[in-house]
């Protein structure tokens, strides 16, 4: 025993000093702490993204994901004077990160990052913004685009009614001029298709409860998300009307109660999956895959069924219009999302200086490739002319695994855990002088120039959902500026987990009340409630802190026209 | 040695757990500071943030907030209390189980009923939903057997959620309470079984009036540690149950803590205001059961 004891004790020891041999030759392996608000897994980069930044630069991610282990590690990890060595977080948090010395100055680095500074409009603005000073740079922000900040590169917009073409088809193409025919054309399709193929039930609508009051947006995220049918876009616990005037979210007059009573409507009418309430997105999720769900509402949950296939054999989903509607739309995210990059103070300079190496990296050509559009070889192939084609574009959603060369595992459990990007995927590639996402590659508009496209553009007289919404005057795009509203502070934060909490409680009754009746004595009833709790002075703090963004958006379309 | 030296000894023999009760118990309490103060992370706590008993007033104030707090607590006590006046139920388990003749049959049934004890609450959620949803098997089979036309919302029912929890609790955990019952059982005197049935006493009598008689005192302190724990009744169990139809009424005080804390930014001293209650409730609770141990049995505990 003691033998075996000794031999392991020296195999082991030879080990470590093997390893030290290997790395000692380039720069010393390197645990990079990232604070993060936008990951959805928590811990050590692995796979083939972390096989891409080791070989690199030999630096390895620690993720440290509020949205997976709870928002309390932000207060923990600010006690403690340490947020992170990167620190990835909603952009209303980093002014405080700021005044708190959480963050370094990064002003002596920054201007030398070359592939960071090709948004130096953008990053120049945000930094005077923060700290009234020019030349003095703290963050990051990101997915900035290298358009404008009143441009619309997408040919679809972030939420529109879509329906599955074959079965659209199949009840006659009815023209939809308002929610009644929507319902309509939906009860017929929930008749000819109560089932999926392998006979589990499908519904027009099938909701889910865990992204409520995300987002700087009370209420429940599909009604939330489904106001700006009608041009209403709610911002914090207000709703923005398309003539840029503030209403009271529970106002019976606006897009809430609408959709609210749409949601019954379809409820009563037996077209909402009586699971909504209490299924998870993930749920969800496999019943859009499976193919049982009727409509869909958000632009990126088509990725869950349409294909390449699909496409051709013309049951994919695609946008029907609604008579009566006017969408809102964001226009391209010029000024960048709602996150901010950072470095954290707590860094020495050598590490300072590594991590600023890998972000402007992360800002390169070649880090955006990997980012938006993977591996070649394994999502995309190049041609001739040096363009990317699509290639296995299921990656992603089926997990494929990735060969060890790459890293092994699988592709989507490899995939950037950072899950943010400085590049938005809108911006032109300088190497192929086509943008990063696929859907506008030439290739790709070849492959999927189907005859279900050609069918939808000879009926709508139109291009592309955008093409007909902009033709149509049903598009309400809205400027990209530069704004991060005010943080929140302990009575408001109060007060709006009680509004909201009140809001989509009743909401998700509303939706499954028995008939008009107890639907409007429940409406009351929420006023009521939520005026009890403070609603009338919160809705009061949001209108004086979103103002500021509407003047500007004001300015910026005014400024272009 | 002299008497004096031998306690100072003696002293240091309980040192160390008089130190992990400081650390343990007491230590945590500091906490109770950010109750006090408008404590916004990452700004730290100091002079200028104290606020005094803001939190408090905030809390009381607002009738709509107050009632909202007894509706939590009255969730708390008819959910514990439920668990209280149900406390017999592993004790009678045991009994039964006990009285199974078929010794495979019988571990068989303590292994199945002691089996959830061990899987976590969100897993229960996940059996649950498979077995609850509208296209789950109870469902699948009510339909099929012809006897509901539409599949029933099991879990967005806001009938009965109190009961139906306590279901769920016992599903889980029976089994496994009943295994000190059964250790006491073995513990019985077989010689007063022997003569009992030398006496011609049947099963349900021996039942009645010597395994029963000899769990109580068991039973008792099991009741007692149940007590103590009264108003823990743990959230994870209901956080994974909680939707917006049965919110209402699932709400305990633990959960309604957590909330507070983490949706959207979270308010800390709220909510450290709020679990502060449960140790102001705590302590009543312990006065009149103290009150009511010195009137039944003529001494208190403390």
């Amino acid at each position: 025993m003691k033998r075996f004891l000794s031999l392991l004790l020296t195999a082991a020891l030879l080990m470590s000093l093997l390893s030290v041999g290997a790395v000692a030759e380039e720069k010393p392996l390197l645990t990079i702490d990232v604070y993060n608000d936008a990951a959805n897994y928590n811990g050590i980069q692995t796979g083939w993204f972390a096989k891409v930044i080791k070989d690199r630069f030999n630096i390895e991610l620690n993720i440290i994901a509020s949205q997976v282990v709870g928002n309390t590690i932000y207060a923990t990890r600010s006690e403690a004077g340490n947020l992170g060595d990167i620190i990835l977080v909603d952009k209303a948090k980093f002014p405080e990160i700021v005044e708190a010395g959480l963050a370094r100055d990064i002003s002596d680095k920054l201007p030398a990052c070359e592939n960071i500074m090709q948004f130096k409009n953008q990053i120049d603005v945000y930094n005077k913004g923060l700290t009234g000073q020019d030349g003095v740079y703290y963050g990051i922000p990101t997915e900035m685009t290298d358009t404008s900040p009143v441009t619309l590169t997408d040919d679809v917009i972030y939420s529109s009614p879509m329906l599955r073409w074959d079965l659209y088809k199949k009840i006659g193409a009815p023209k939809l001029e308002n929610l009644d025919d929507l319902l309509d054309a939906l009860v017929k399709i929930h008749e000819i298709h109560p089932t999926n193929d392998d006979g589990d039930p499908a519904y027009p609508f099938t909701l889910w409860p865990d992204w409520d009051g995300n987002d700087n947006m009370i209420g429940i995220a599909n009604v939330v998300q489904l106001t700006t049918w009608y041009g209403e876009k709610i911002k914090g616990s207000a709703i923005l009307k398309p003539d840029n005037t503030f209403s009271e979210i529970y106002n019976r007059e606006n897009a809430y109660y609408t959709i609210t009573k749409f949601l019954n409507k379809a409820n009563q009418l037996g077209l909402v999956d009586p699971d909504s309430g209490t299924q998870t997105w993930d749920n969800v999720s496999a019943k859009l895959s499976s193919g049982r769900a009727d409509l869909m509402w958000y632009s990126w949950e088509v990725g869950f069924w349409n294909s390449v296939d699909r496409l051709n054999q013309g049951n994919a989903f695609i946008f029907i219009p609604v008579g009566d509607q006017k969408y809102y739309a964001d226009a391209d995210r010029y000024f960048g999302s709602d996150r901010m990059f950072g470095v954290g103070a707590g860094v020495d300079d050598e590490k300072y200086e590594r991590i600023m190496e890998f972000l402007d990296w992360y800002a390169s050509p070649e880090g955006a490739t990997f980012q938006h559009d993977g591996i070649e070889g394994l999502n995309y192939t190049v041609n001739e002319e040096g363009k990317f084609v699509p290639y296995k574009d299921n990656a992603l959603m089926d997990n494929l695994p990735v060969p060890d060369e790459f890293g092994g595992g699988g592709y989507s459990d490899g995939n950037n855990a950072i899950n943010q990007w400085i590049v938005s995927s809108i911006c032109v590639n300088p190497v192929t002088g086509e943008r990063y996402a696929q859907k506008f590659w030439q290739s790709y508009k070849d492959m999927t120039m189907t005859e279900m496209k050609k069918e939808w553009s000879e009926m709508f007289q139109a291009e592309d959902p955008v093409d007909y919404m902009k033709k149509q005057g049903m598009l309400l795009a809205s400027p990209s500026v530069d704004f991060t509203p005010a943080a929140d502070n302990n009575d408001i934060i109060a007060i709006r987990s009680d509004v909201n909490a009140t809001l989509c409680e009743y909401t998700w009754n509303l939706i499954f009340a028995a008939d008009d009746a107890e639907f409007e004595s429940l409406w009351d009833e929420m006023i009521t409630q939520m005026d009890g709790f403070g609603y009338k002075d919160l809705y009061a703090y949001d209108c004086s802190v979103w103002q500021p963004e509407v003047d500007a958006k004001v300015a910026a379309a005014a400024a272009m026209e | 040695m002299s008497k004096k030296a031998r306690s100072y000894v003696e002293f240091l023999y309980i040192l160390p757990f008089l130190i992990l009760v400081a650390l343990v118990s007491y230590y945590p309490l500091y906490g109770w500071i950010y109750a006090f103060h408008d404590y916004m992370p990452p700004r730290p706590i100091s002079k200028d943030t104290f606020v005094g008993l803001k939190w408090f007033a905030f809390i009381v104030e607002n009738p709509v907030r107050l009632a909202d707090v007894g509706r939590v607590l009255t969730n708390t006590f008819a959910m514990s209390g439920i668990s209280l006046l149900f406390s017999w139920f592993p004790m009678i388990f045991a009994v039964f189980l006990n009285e199974i003749r078929c010794r495979p049959y019988r571990k068989f049934v303590q292994t199945v009923t002691t089996l959830p004890n061990f899987i976590s609450w969100v897993l229960v959620y996940s059996i649950a939903f498979n077995v609850l949803s509208s296209t789950g098997a109870v469902n699948t089979i009510l339909q099929n057997l012809g006897m509901i036309e539409k599949p029933v919302a099991f879990l967005s029912s806001k009938e009965h959620v109190w009961f139906r929890m306590w279901l769920w609790l016992t599903w889980k955990n029976a089994g496994w309470a009943a295994i000190m019952y059964l250790a006491a059982i073995s513990a019985i005197d077989e010689q007063m079984i022997e003569a009992a049935k030398v006496d011609g006493a049947t099963r349900m009598q021996i039942i009645m009036h010597i395994t029963i008689p000899c769990l109580l005192p068991t039973y008792f302190v099991i009741v007692m540690l149940n007590l103590a724990n009264f108003l823990s009744n743990g959230m994870e169990q209901y956080y994974v149950f909680m939707n917006n139809f049965n919110k209402k009424s699932i709400e305990v005080l633990d959960l309604y803590v957590y909330n507070i804390a983490t949706s959207g930014r979270g308010n800390y001293p709220l909510s450290t205001a709020i679990s502060m209650l449960k140790s102001l409730v705590s302590v009543v609770l312990l006065f009149i059961t103290n009150t009511a141990s010195r009137l039944v049995r003529g001494e208190g505990f403390i």
